[in-house]
């Protein structure tokens, strides 16, 4: 936790700057109801930057070691929502014509999310094994052009198999929720559905599994320090191979579960949802300064918040455009990112 | 760092592929390929074919613009169809009558030029104003447009790593449609917009509808291209993208000012596409967003991938196959697999649409050419033939520097004053004081010699002094003017030019390439002089050539047979020599030898100091690291010794090498505390 | 060319041989057959100037690089194909060039990625305090992020770091490079005291006057091949090396 009391600290004026000229700037522009909905707003961003977080990881760990942007990532996501759909549908779900309660709930999205995660995990092993170990140490745009590459493949591949239209989503969950009351907040009542709830819980312990697994196990430590220089790492005795398989397959299984999320959440899936959440998960790994596990946590959900927020302020229809916005401005800005350590600069 | 490829045999089929690819056979292809396109309208006289044809060209025209970004410039642009939507728009809006203003006064000399024309109807206030430029007049006005957006979302990513520029121009790619489809106002969102006009030409007509002149304008856009792409690339522009490509920093160092490079790629890149952008609207007679999506880019990044990046012939053919595949070879090819579906009973390819899959066949090109053949079908460079067995048995001839030729500097040098004047140069990172307070005077003509054991701030020092590091304090002034605070490229300009330690070649560029890099700043072709090479841009290519060949024959016949080898496959002790040679091109004042004998045995270092005293013959002041002190003491005048980024000495060799201090930081324990330990 | 001090040499038995080694990267090639050997309980130093291969020897040893002839044998037994992790199982451990350390991780934290190839946890703790002895600065600095760290801190616990695989030899890559020359006093000293607890010492260096004079014998590698190898001492002697790296030479 220290990581993120120490961002909290190191940059809390900035924080509250922003957010003053935020809003500031913003009063003259928001709409009537703003204040209104701003609680269930947050609840929204909360939620949905939860699950860019879990796919923001990938992209920042898999930099953190390789120093490569994974394109394929954007479709293992999309995929990865696909699986759990299949998944359920195995086991007889077909959109909500089944709701479970209580244990057997539990234990069904447990049984989909492990299963998605083994997997897409998986499949991000294969990714790296065959078609990016050769090309280690290769400078140059190649690695990259084959992630471009495998994530078309990938793409084009559900598409083949599914086709175009977009996919109701089998949801076993009751559609129960929260209310809070008008009392306890500014505006009018919000409310908290048990999917946002079970979003929360399921990336919060994940990425306390990932934080866990970096911080405290020998393979843990062992990814730290091929981050941080792969050579040494490497003389210590380090299987760097593996070390990336590792990553990748983290990633990968994260940006699985991700996907699942993403069917929950809004109740559909599609081949294209990939490249739009994709971009957004990547702003927030750049954001929170692209190789730092951390920063792509709170990247995420600020990517999140500013999102559903932003959507609100101006127009839904223009949220990727927003966001993309706040990608370039950070580049331009703070390529390093808000918690970001070594600038990713070339000299 | 991998090890070295393993060589395949090479047998028949290898010989005869690289006769394929000679340079004669490329232009004859070409102009083949060119003799059949102009005569196959009059052959098949099948309107869809020729239909399809001129449709294709219009990616064919793309990738020849995307190569001149990612294969030139080496950066990855992953949003090119945001500029073909960009070109499309720009055309479209300025064609049709989405947009309709209100008639003003204002308009009327416009309508004079018969840009617009007054729309009135009987009854109906107010009028309106309708758009109909010419599409002649918005083929160069659509680039310019797709062109700023090219260097303003490029500009950003510049500092950055080439991955940035990927994932923004992905960005960039994915937000343009999605602005278009929000903005129907301007662009009649989702539905597209209609009824752009068709070109006009006076002796011909409206194009309308017709297939053939749009085919024979888009057959005159890729010839144009082609024509662009050759010049460009064997130009002065052309020469400082591949070396931006093959290593940013020595580019910079060699003087090329790879920000201002690097946009100009962007722009003419995003203004092929705009142009394209508006011969593919015109020739639709609309646009929809959905035109100009991710896979559009895929495409012809497939293109160049397949024919070669940086290959123009090679896209060339990229782009043929792409389209051959498409259109004839993947129907043919599911009906055969249909039909041994049909023979063999196996249900799966009965029924297996392969058309269908082409863009899952664009993903496994990209894969397998990378894993398999990165350099594409015909790869821009080849290996040149090896040496004769006489000229690699010849014995080395020492070249060497004539007195009377030419001083090496472009500018006169007063004797009388310090030509390189250091004061309090400082420099820490993070905790570790690499430089601290360094001063130097280097009087025009010396060789000084900076010695100091490894980790002593020496190289660090050299990039305080070109610029490529920014220093924390202290001034350095060349011939009385300060150089503290100007980008590398300009530092260059003004007359300082170094080596690397680690050598910094441009790789896959021949000798002489590498050399003419080295000219950049005292040349000035620009892109459109190195398009239509008037006899001024011959004149000073040819200049260069010279220039170039003359500071190669510097070193005798170690260079010279091999000026069009690529650099990699040079020996280590030839690099040096080649590093030395480029940094000379620039034609400095004062020259910075990052360890120039490192890795030569003897004979060599010999002749290199020899070569190094010619060189102050003819005027270049010579700074250099050193860590063989028989070399120091040959050569240099003067001797400064940094210890923990501190000059600890100064003075000739023969004052350094008496003091004390000296003895102890760099040359270890005094000669009693060895026998002392031992013991 | 081998030289030797006209003194009988005791019998050496190799730990660490290189036989006509040949390495490349890409086209270029770095080693040239060369032959070393370090004999048990040595301390062995390569002399060179920059790029003359010695980084390359020490990457060929840990199989960063593999050699494309030749062969390296250690305790006996040919190593060339085996992989990093198994070499330093086995026990030979580096100290790399410009040390190396991870930045972003503790002292205590580098020094658990030198015992990275062991499993025994509770020797690893106890090995760490034997070490501290050697090194007490390094365990008063154990919470903090190695990149914080000086120069000459920073040697110590690469040092430290690679005592903790327990090697029978250990691989230094140029050890005073960028110390103060107290330092460099200190960081030879414990070298000795390594040394005399039974460790072999293979050390790439250009303070050839301090290498020489703690070793026992010695290489000169040039443009990757080795011109001259013997006895520290007869090479102290040779007027070439005095020449080349001694800076003893007559400036005249």
């Amino acid at each position: 936790m220290t990581v993120y009391l120490g961002f909290l600290r190191r940059y809390s004026l900035a924080i509250v700057v922003a957010i003053a000229a935020i809003l500031l700037v913003g009063f003259g522009f928001l709409p009537d109801d703003f204040w209104q909905i701003l609680p269930q707003q947050i609840i929204n961003g909360v939620s949905l930057g939860a699950m860019y977080a879990l796919l923001a990881l990938g992209f920042t760990m898999v930099y953190g070691i390789i120093e490569l942007i994974n394109f394929a990532h954007f479709n293992v996501f999309m995929l990865g929502s696909f699986i759990a759909l299949w998944v359920f549908q195995a086991m007889g779900m077909e959109s909500q014509n089944v709701i479970l309660y209580g244990l057997p709930l539990i234990g069904a999205l447990v049984l989909a999310l492990l299963v998605t995660m083994v997997l897409t995990g998986a499949l991000g092993m294969a990714i790296e094994r065959v078609a990016l170990r050769p090309l280690r140490g290769i400078s140059g745009t190649a690695p990259m052009i084959t992630t471009i590459g495998l994530s078309y493949i990938i793409y084009n591949l559900v598409l083949l198999n599914v086709g175009a239209d977009t996919k109701n989503y089998a949801n076993p969950l009751p559609p129960a929720k929260w209310e809070i009351p008008p009392a306890l907040l500014f505006g009018d009542q919000a409310e908290i559905r048990l999917r946002e709830v079970l979003l929360w819980v399921v990336s919060l312990i994940l990425m306390a599994g990932l934080h866990y697994f970096v911080r405290r196990t020998k393979l843990g430590k062992a990814m730290q320090a091929t981050a941080q220089d792969q050579e040494a790492a490497r003389m210590m005795g380090v299987d760097v191979d593996r070390v990336v398989q590792t990553a990748f397959f983290l990633g990968s299984a994260l940006a699985g579960a991700a996907g699942m999320v993403f069917g929950l959440y809004y109740n559909y899936t599609s081949f294209i949802i990939g490249y739009s959440a994709g971009l957004k998960a990547f702003t927030a790994a750049v954001l929170g300064g692209i190789g730092n596990i951390p920063g792509a946590m709170v990247g995420g959900i600020l990517i999140g918040l500013i999102q559903s927020i932003g959507g609100s302020i101006i127009d839904v229809r223009w949220t990727d455009v927003i966001i993309f916005s706040i990608l370039v401005i950070v580049l331009v800005f703070r390529p390093v990112g808000l918690m970001g350590r070594a600038a990713p600069t070339k000299s | 760092m991998a090890n070295a490829p393993i060589e395949r045999s090479r047998g028949l089929i290898p010989a005869l592929w690289d006769r394929i690819l000679s340079e004669e056979w490329r232009r004859s292809v070409l102009f083949a390929v060119l003799v059949f396109a102009i005569v196959f309208p009059i052959l098949d006289k099948n309107e869809g074919d020729i239909d399809a044809a001129a449709n294709a060209m219009a990616f064919a025209i793309l990738a020849l613009g995307l190569n001149i970004v990612v294969g030139f410039a080496g950066l990855l642009d992953l949003g090119y169809a945001a500029f073909f939507a960009i070109g499309a728009y720009t055309y479209g809006i300025f064609s049709s009558y989405q947009v309709q203003p209100v008639w003003h006064e204002w308009w009327g000399p416009f309508e004079v030029l018969g840009l617009v024309s007054h729309f009135h109807v009987d009854g109906v206030e107010p009028d309106h104003v309708h758009f109909q430029v010419s599409f002649w007049l918005m083929l160069p006005i659509s680039a310019v447009v797709a062109a700023l957006f090219g260097v303003l979302f490029g500009a950003p990513t510049l500092r950055l790593k080439g991955d940035y520029l990927a994932i923004v121009t992905l960005g960039f790619g994915e937000i343009v449609p999605i602005v278009a489809r929000n903005t129907p106002t301007l662009t009649n969102g989702a539905a597209g917009l209609n009824g752009a006009l068709p070109p006009y030409l006076p002796w011909y007509g409206n194009f309308g509808v017709l297939s053939t002149p749009f085919y024979y304008l888009g057959l005159a856009l890729i010839v144009l291209l082609i024509f662009v792409s050759t010049r460009l690339k064997a130009s002065r522009i052309g020469r400082a993208w591949m070396a931006i490509r093959e290593d940013e920093i020595a580019a910079e160092a060699m003087g090329v000012n790879r920000t201002n490079l690097k946009l100009l790629a962007f722009a003419v890149g995003a203004g092929f596409a705009g142009m394209t952008g508006t011969f593919y609207v015109a020739k639709l007679q609309t646009a929809t967003p959905e035109m100009f999506q991710f896979p559009v880019s895929v495409m012809l990044l497939v293109m160049i991938v397949l024919g070669g990046m940086g290959s123009v012939a090679g896209v060339v053919v990229g782009a043929l196959l792409l389209q051959l595949l498409q259109s004839w070879f993947l129907q043919d090819l599911e009906q055969w697999v249909h039909r041994f579906g049909d023979l063999t009973g196996i249900g799966f390819l009965q029924t297996i649409n392969i058309v269908q899959s082409i863009e899952l066949i664009f993903g496994i090109i990209l894969v397998v050419m990378m894993l398999y053949r990165r350099q594409g079908l015909i790869p821009e460079r080849r290996a040149v033939t090896a040496l004769t067995h006489a000229q690699q048995t010849a014995v080395p001839s020492r070249g060497g520097i004539k007195g009377e030729m030419a001083p090496l500097h472009h500018k006169p040098v007063d004797p009388s004053k310090p030509l390189l004047e250091i004061k309090g140069l400082a420099k820490a990172f993070g905790g570790i004081q690499a430089v601290r307070s360094l001063d130097l005077t280097v009087m025009p003509g010396q060789i000084v010699a900076v010695i100091g054991p490894n980790g002593s701030g020496k190289t660090t020092f050299f990039n305080l002094v070109t610029g490529l590091t920014e220093a924390d304090a202290g001034s350095v002034k060349l011939a009385g003017e300060e150089v503290i605070g100007l980008g590398a490229h300009e530092i260059v300009d003004r007359g300082i030019a170094r080596t690397f330690q680690n050598l910094r070649l441009f790789a896959n560029m021949t000798l002489l390439e590498n050399a003419l890099v080295g000219t950049h700043t005292r040349t000035s072709t620009g892109a459109l002089g190195a398009v239509f090479r008037p006899p001024s841009v011959r004149r000073e290519e040819e200049q260069a050539r010279r220039h170039a060949l003359e500071i190669l024959s510097i070193f005798g016949n170690r260079l010279l047979p091999r000026v069009m080898h690529l650099a990699r496959t040079l020996s280590y002790a030839n690099r040096r020599r080649l590093e030395i040679a480029r940094a000379l091109v620039t034609e400095p004042m004062v020259l910075l030898l990052d360890e120039p004998t490192a890795g030569m045995n003897p004979t060599e270092t010999l002749e290199l100091t020899d070569q190094i005293r010619g060189l102050r013959e003819r005027g270049v002041t010579i700074v250099l690291i050193e860590h063989k002190l028989n070399v120091v003491n040959e050569i240099a005048d003067k001797v400064i010794v940094l210890d923990h980024g501190e000059k600890i000495a100064e003075g000739t060799p023969a004052q350094v090498h008496s003091n004390k201090e000296v003895l102890r930081a760099y040359l270890g324990r005094t000669a009693a505390a060895p026998a002392a330990a031992a013991s | 060319m081998p030289i030797s001090d006209g003194q009988q040499q005791p019998q050496r038995r190799p730990l660490l041989e290189f036989k006509d080694v040949d390495t490349y990267y890409g086209e270029l090639h770095v080693l040239k057959g060369v032959n070393y050997v370090v004999g048990e309980g040595e301390i062995v130093c390569l002399l060179g100037g920059n790029a003359s291969g010695k980084s390359t020897t020490m990457k060929t040893i840990f199989g960063i690089v593999r050699p494309q002839r030749g062969t390296v044998t250690y305790d006996g037994k040919e190593i060339s194909n085996l992989p990093t992790a198994e070499r330093v199982r086995r026990g030979i451990a580096p100290v790399p060039e410009a040390r190396r350390l991870f930045p972003r991780m503790t002292v205590r934290e580098n020094l658990e990625m030198g015992a990275y190839t062991r499993d025994d946890k509770a020797e690893i703790e106890s090995d760490m305090d034997r070490i501290f002895e050697l090194f007490p600065r390094v365990k008063e600095r154990l919470m903090q992020f190695a990149g914080t760290l000086s120069g000459g801190e920073q040697q110590m616990v690469a040092m430290a770091r690679a005592l903790m695989a327990r090697p029978r030899l250990l691989c230094m890559d140029e050890p005073s490079m960028g110390l103060s020359p107290a330092y460099v006093e200190q960081v030879f000293d414990i070298i000795q005291a390594i040394n005399r607890n039974g460790t072999s010492i293979f050390m790439v260096e250009q303070n050839a006057n301090m290498a020489l004079s703690i070793a026992n014998h010695g290489y000169v590698l040039q443009t990757g091949a080795v011109v001259l190898e013997g006895s520290a001492k007869s090479l102290r002697d040779n007027e070439m090396v005095q020449q080349a790296y001694l800076g003893e030479m007559k400036t005249s």
